[in-house]
């Protein structure tokens, strides 16, 4: 089956290049990045499906709501049509030549230095071994980035605040906030009602049980926070986003993510006693890792709530 | 060892980066190089996840309920690169939201998603 699947892929590749119209190349990212999360599956990691899965449905939908208001008149979609004539097709494809050879000299290189032997794997023995005892709970995933490297966690909580700063202050409107705006225009439709009621607290429950089992099976903090972001965004579709206050939600943020910091330092100060305190909390093991979902998932959420919150109230204008 | 088996992932990656570097070339539309620097993570990603997962048979996820498990590590896949690779997706999606609200703003300076025509007006 992997065989099919390696092909599908690589044809969705070239489909892209070859595309000429903005909606296609859209939804054929959709098919690749579905495709991309069935073989991280099948290479043996399922928290990267799921991020993987999650992250590009986020994608797809900024792209295709900030591609809606470029291409609404009809003579841009007009323009782009009529770009496949015969007569320029030939120097189009001359010009080509070059960059062509480029990348298939640069591919084969890049083959021909593949390494025979499998790469160095007693990192990977040494992992599996300690880290129930270092640092506990049953996923590995979850134990290397919350116990041996969570500084790059720590990182990339950062990353994602500034990602949600850099969009307020990039942006051409002035306006933070607005009390009423585009709505779906599906609002009103009674399938689409029952639908989304039967599904959006199944979204949310799976979600948060993503958060608070990341430890224990596949999942964790990023995982449940895009599952409980998925959420709102659904709610959007049936109701209405623009009676959350969005600036609460970005203060509450910026107090999770410095929740985030105080509790690794005491992590890092207090050395591997933190990762197991059944010395002072008697009652429960783990809560390190608990405690670090949970704070993870909400940051997550938040984030891209605001960033959706953005796109759809303010860039759309 | 056929051509269409699991070790030749590696070689499928490196194509699909490589593809995607000759589109970020050679395209003509902005929206098409956002989505050809995805397609490039994405290579990334899974060249590294399949150096983590050399098994011989379908590697399993590494969630383990045994105390030892020297019999099956051979099987597992190695969980740092996963580790790492799910920080570079999140990182990856923070950079692109950033140049999609970019390219907005330049759509609403310019009122156009074209490279050539971007270049006339700036100069």
């Amino acid at each position: 089956m992997t065989q099919a699947l390696l092909v599908l892929w690589i044809l969705c590749a070239i489909f892209i290049i070859l595309e000429n119209r903005i909606y296609r190349v859209i939804i054929y990212f959709g098919i690749f990045s579905l495709i991309t999360s069935l073989a991280y599956l099948l290479l043996g990691a399922p928290d990267v499906a799921m991020a993987e899965a999650a992250i590009s449905a986020f994608c797809t939908i900024f792209f295709i709501i900030c591609i809606e208001k470029y291409y609404s008149s009809r003579d841009n979609v007009k323009k782009e049509e009529e770009r496949g004539s015969k007569k320029h097709l030939f120097r189009g494809f001359v010009k080509l030549l070059p960059p062509l050879a480029l990348c298939a000299g640069l591919f084969v290189l890049f083959v021909y230095f593949i390494p025979d032997s499998p790469m160095s794997t007693y990192l990977k023995y040494q992992y599996l071994m300690r880290f129930m005892q270092d640092v506990g709970g049953e996923n590995a995933v979850t134990a290397i980035y919350l116990g041996y490297r969570v500084y790059d966690t720590l990182f990339e909580a950062l990353i994602l605040v500034i990602s949600v700063v850099a969009v307020s202050h990039m942006s051409y409107y002035e306006a933070s906030q607005v009390k009423d705006g585009k709505h779906s225009e599906i609002e009103n439709s009674g399938m689409a009602i029952f639908t989304m009621r039967l599904i959006c607290p199944i979204i949310i429950i799976f979600g948060a049980y993503l958060i608070m089992n990341g430890h224990i099976s596949a999942g964790g903090g990023f995982q449940g926070g895009l599952a409980v972001a998925t959420f709102f965004i659904c709610r959007y579709l049936i109701y209405d986003i623009y009676d959350i206050p969005v600036n609460k939600v970005i203060k509450l943020e910026e107090i999770v993510f410095i929740s985030i910091i105080i509790v690794t330092a005491f992590a890092v100060f207090l050395g591997a006693a933190a990762y197991m305190p059944t010395a002072f909390l008697p009652f429960y093991h783990n809560i390190y890792l608990i405690i670090m979902n949970v704070l993870i998932g909400m940051k997550v959420a938040c984030g891209f709530f605001v960033l959706f919150y953005r796109y759809i109230a303010i860039e759309r204008r | 060892m056929d051509i269409f088996s699991v070790e030749y992932m590696e070689i499928f990656s490196i194509a699909l980066f490589f593809l995607a570097y000759f589109g970020i070339i050679t395209s003509k539309n902005i929206i098409k190089s956002i989505i050809f620097i995805m397609l490039m993570q994405t290579a990334a990603v899974m060249f590294w996840l399949k150096l983590g997962a050399e098994t011989s048979a379908m590697p399993a996820p590494p969630i383990i309920y045994e105390a030892d498990l020297l019999e099956r590590a051979v099987f597992i896949a190695d969980p740092l690169p996963q580790a790492l690779t799910l920080t570079a997706i999140i990182i990856g999606f923070s950079v692109i939201a950033i140049i999609i609200t970019m390219l907005n703003t330049l759509y609403r300076h310019h009122r156009t998603t074209d490279w050539g025509k971007l270049e006339k007006l700036v100069q």
